[in-house]
């Protein structure tokens, strides 16, 4: 009898003292496990999802790396919150993922393995776009208000902080941003108008060093092994006041300045703009084309047909298509193989999916 | 007067042979009013709001409806845009029918069920089903008839009602009537002003940019200038500054400010079996959007409609015939509306045979011209058979349309999107069958309808990722609703029961799977009980789980939400008497969203004084 009491006491008090450690007393932890070496989402893709245009909230899709495993919204499930709306972009550090939520204003700043939450950056936002690394800060090209075409800005981020400690006004539309050992690039594709610039900003000083007149509505941009960038432009669409070519631009970025420049016909649009070893790939008119950086002219018929894609990524041999369908739905994620170009695998991913990226 | 619908229509079904011996007196009230097509044409499956429901919920349609109808309506957050589904159908396939003209916005081909105010009509009444081909676009699911009343010959009356609520919420409603023998006059204000700001329940958030102020207006005026002959003027006007509020993922700073209005003027010729009426509308429709409200930047569309209307009815021993003919003309532009004209004419032709004592029917046709666009010929047969005075049976068939809007045809190329000057009308085919029992206590209806749909618009990518209006879905409706009022008066006291069922499926025949935001199931549920001058209610609406993507891939929640109140009226002096009312909204603190991501409020409270002079 008093053996049964005592057991009961035992076992009441062992689940009042792990409750109680779950939530104030972390350390006193009975066996502490070792640390085990792969974290949930270390090996695989990141597809990340912009979710529904009006009201709801964007995605991480993750898939693994064999592609057998599929998991939908991952930083929900890991931080029982939802990311936000308008997810737009990813950029790593080591191991960290910031990603950019455009119409919330903010970026979630994660663990890329385990997609644990590090931090909220949620001020001094306004529009988030893109973000990219340099001199140990944090550069985001912000649109500010949509209305406002004097507003837009780049905000530069303190990493250890996780704050914005700057931001440096720039030309209009933002969008996409990139950086060397030296300078930090970006496109300024225009927001809801157009534009037709590069600035390039020294974060050493944080001051816009130069602008430099691209093609217009520059998209993408991309590293070649040389070290030069190549900027896609799209050109004005056939809807804008004056229709213009696409171009893709060649910056050799010692002087920051054009080293050569390759238009397309005036009706022709590129977009999503990434390199495979010394080939570039983009998509245009429905398909993909494959150009190698030491071409001396655009490629005139597509590598791959009927390749209509929302976003388009290239990486080892490998080119990652995903599909919005209705805008309203779970997208596809399609995965093609570049040299049989064959179409090897078809995944469900979240609603809108906006970028791949690979852990 | 009140009930006099209800009359007419009784009479119309149990003594018929007396129809064409009817005096100017009984064809006075029926000139009265103004939409006759209610009378007389497919009008089995009505349901019509009035008296103490329309005074419970009259504050909004959205509010009505909620509570008293199977429309299920979706608000972008409480009291912010508010569009229903009839039938599992969208937001513009249900026809607002004011005082007999369709008065849905041209340029996006709905009405915002939270800018208009119901209480000052004689009563609103909701018809299920395509039997409303007469009333042109857009009555697919059904329609909503909005009725002034002309009360000639009334005292006198005066209502000024005070309320204040939860989320500093601040009403004043003010209605005023009286009639001659010759001259009759009714007008209402309806004011109302909050700040919006409830919780997000389970949330340390808030409905941040929710704050709204809206003013509403109507006015009638009736003057008999013969005996043979009476002029009427209606006037409605719609006043609203309201900030849209934010979603839970992403904060706003939008604002928005519609004005609408519209007047009617009628003339109506009376004589023996035959009523000429010839009426002149202006409709005028505007708003501004301000994407950053503390920027003077605005997005704005416009639209003035100039209708002429001429109607024809001539009723012999069994049969009654009416001819239509409408012409309209249309302007509409904006900052993203390229400017256009569109000139309607249409010719209607509705036939009612009384076959025998107890079997009816009647056939409705139109034709529309329409200057832009091919509109298609659309027709409803409904047949009625009464095997005793307690049951009736009901059979409809009809061919409906949706007319492509002015944002749908004219939208600017520009910012990845354009209109379609291609795009073809909606059409649909339905097919509905009815049955009820009607006792002096109680009355049961039961309905069941299948709708087939056509070239559903929707707004996707082109082939060069151009957001346009495409023809693209076909779709799949169908669904059984059942009401149940019971009524029992004993004494002082008097208990009323009122609630339905209703069950819908509607599907994308495309992609086999169910639309968006339409539920499966909801219910309603009225219990209202008086004692003397005391009177109290309680009343629910569930809504089933509905999906939020086209796949079906994610979904919200069933929810049930439910309202008590208690009022008492003291009579001060002969001529003033005060009413004094609570009102418990949600009283169970449900967390719920009717649209994703924008939570609704919890528990609430609203208190009201009511001054009868």
């Amino acid at each position: 009898m008093k053996i049964t009491k005592l057991a009961v006491l035992v076992m009441l008090s062992t689940l009042f003292f792990v409750s109680c450690s779950e939530d104030d007393a972390p350390e006193i932890n009975p066996t502490p496990i070792e640390e085990e070496t792969s974290d949930p989402y270390e090996d695989g893709l990141l597809v990340v999802n912009e979710g529904p245009f009006q009201n709801g909230s964007g995605t991480v899709t993750f898939i693994s790396e064999d592609l057998s495993e599929t998991k939908q919204a991952i930083f929900e499930e890991v931080n029982g919150e939802d990311l936000g709306n308008i997810v737009q972009s990813m950029t790593f550090n080591d191991s960290i993922a910031y990603i950019v939520v455009n119409n919330s204003h903010k970026i979630q700043v994660v663990n890329r393995y385990t997609f644990e939450r590090v931090a909220v950056i949620d001020s001094d936002l306004f529009n988030p776009r893109y973000m990219a690394i340099a001199n140990g800060k944090g550069y985001v090209t912000n649109w500010g208000d949509t209305a406002d075409e004097q507003d837009d800005f780049v905000a530069i981020v303190d990493l250890e902080t996780n704050s914005v400690v700057e931001t440096l006004p720039v030309e209009l539309g933002p969008e996409t941003i990139s950086s060397n050992e030296e300078y930090v690039y970006v496109a300024h594709q225009g927001a809801w108008g157009q534009n037709n610039k590069v600035s390039v900003i020294d974060p050493s000083s944080d001051t816009v060093l130069k602008t430099i007149e691209v093609g217009d509505l520059p998209n993408t941009m991309q590293w070649d092994a040389s070290g030069s960038l190549w900027v896609l432009c799209s050109g004005a669409p056939s809807y804008a006041a004056e229709e213009t070519n696409g171009s893709l631009v060649q910056i050799d970025v010692t002087a920051n300045e054009i080293n050569q420049t390759f238009d397309f016909n005036t009706e022709q649009h590129p977009g999503g703009l990434n390199i495979d070893g010394d080939k570039l790939y983009f998509g245009l008119d429905g398909g993909v084309y494959e150009f190698n950086i030491d071409a001396t002219e655009l490629p005139s018929a597509p590598y791959l047909e009927n390749a209509s894609f929302y976003s388009l990524t290239v990486k080892e041999g490998k080119l990652y298509g995903t599909d919005a369908k209705d805008y309203a739905s779970q997208g596809d994620l399609l995965i093609y193989d570049l040299e049989s170009k064959e179409l090897i695998n078809t995944l469900i991913v979240g609603v809108v999916p906006k970028g791949v990226y690979f852990n | 007067m009140r009930n006099f619908n209800f009359l007419l229509a009784f009479a119309l079904l149990f003594s018929f042979e007396a129809f064409s011996q009817k005096d100017s007196v009984t064809v006075l009230d029926e000139v009265i009013l103004t939409d006759v097509r209610l009378l007389h044409f497919s009008n089995s499956q009505v349901e019509v709001l009035k008296d103490s429901v329309l005074k419970r919920n009259g504050r909004s349609l959205t509010d009505l409806l909620q509570f008293n109808s199977g429309i299920y309506l979706k608000e972008n957050g409480l009291r912010m845009v508010s569009s229903p589904s009839f039938r599992g159908t969208n937001a513009s396939q249900t026809a607002v029918i004011w005082n007999g003209i369709n008065i849905n916005s041209q340029l996006t081909g709905q009405v915002d069920f939270n800018t208009i105010v119901p209480i000052n009509y004689g009563n609103v009444q909701v018809r299920k089903g395509g039997g409303s081909v007469q009333f042109g676009s857009g009555a697919i699911g059904g329609s909503i008839h909005l009725q002034d009343e002309i009360l000639f010959n009334s005292e006198f009356e005066n209502e000024l009602e005070l309320s204040y609520g939860s989320f500093d919420t601040r009403g004043l409603d003010y209605r005023t009537s009286k009639g001659s023998d010759k001259f009759a006059f009714g007008f209402g204000l309806n004011y109302r002003a909050s700040e919006n700001d409830y919780d997000y329940l389970g949330t340390d958030l808030q409905n941040e940019n929710g704050d709204f102020e809206t003013l509403n207006l109507n006015m009638n005026a009736g003057y008999k200038l013969s005996e043979k002959q009476l002029l009427k003027f209606y006037h409605q006007s719609f006043l609203g500054d309201r900030n849209f509020s934010g979603t839970l993922t992403a904060p706003s700073m939008s604002k928005y400010k519609d004005y609408n209005t519209r007047n009617l003027l009628e003339w109506n010729h009376f004589k023996n079996n035959r009523i000429h009426r010839v009426k002149f509308g202006y409709l005028y429709e505007q708003y501004k959007y301000f994407a950053n409200k503390e920027r003077p930047d605005f997005s704005f569309g416009q639209t003035n409609t100039f209708l002429g209307n001429y109607d024809y009815k001539i009723s012999f021993d069994r049969i009654i015939i009416d001819a239509i003919v409408d012409i309209n003309r249309t302007t509409g532009d904006g900052s993203s509306v390229m400017q256009a004209t569109r000139n309607t004419v249409a010719g209607t032709l509705l036939f009612k045979h009384q076959l025998a004592e107890n079997i009816s029917y009647d056939l409705s046709l139109r034709r529309e011209f329409v200057s832009d666009y091919d509109s298609p010929f659309v027709y409803a047969l409904n047949a009625e058979y009464h095997p005793n005075e307690h049951h009736t049976i009901h059979l409809n068939a009809s061919k409906n349309y949706r007319v492509p809007t002015f944002n749908e045809i004219y939208w600017i190329t520009g910012a990845g999107s354009s209109g379609n000057p291609n795009i073809l009308p909606e059409s649909s085919y339905q097919l509905e069958l009815g049955y009820g029992i009607q006792f002096i206590k109680w009355n049961f209806n039961w309905a069941a309808f299948y709708i087939s749909s056509e070239d559903m618009i929707q707004w996707r990518p082109n082939d060069t990722g151009v957001w346009m209006p495409m023809n693209i879905s076909e779709a799949t409706n169908y669904g059984l609703e059942a009401s149940l009022k019971y009524k029992e008066n004993w004494g002082e006291h008097e208990l009323v029961w009122h609630g339905g069922y209703f069950y819908t499926r509607a599907k994308n025949d495309e992609i086999s799977k169910d639309l968006m935001y339409v539920p499966r199931h909801k219910a309603t549920g009225n219990l209202s009980y008086a004692y003397s001058t005391w009177q109290c209610f309680y009343q629910v609406f569930y809504n089933g789980e509905v999906f939020t993507t086209s796949d079906n891939s994610e979904e919200l929640p069933g929810y049930a939400v439910s309202n008590v109140g208690v009022s008492k009226k003291i009579q001060l002096t002969r001529n003033l008497a005060l009413t004094s009312k609570v009102q418990l909204n949600n009283i169970w603190n449900k967390n719920y969203q009717n649209v994703a991501f924008r939570p609704m409020p919890g528990r609430n409270i609203q208190l009201n004084l009511n001054l009868n002079f």
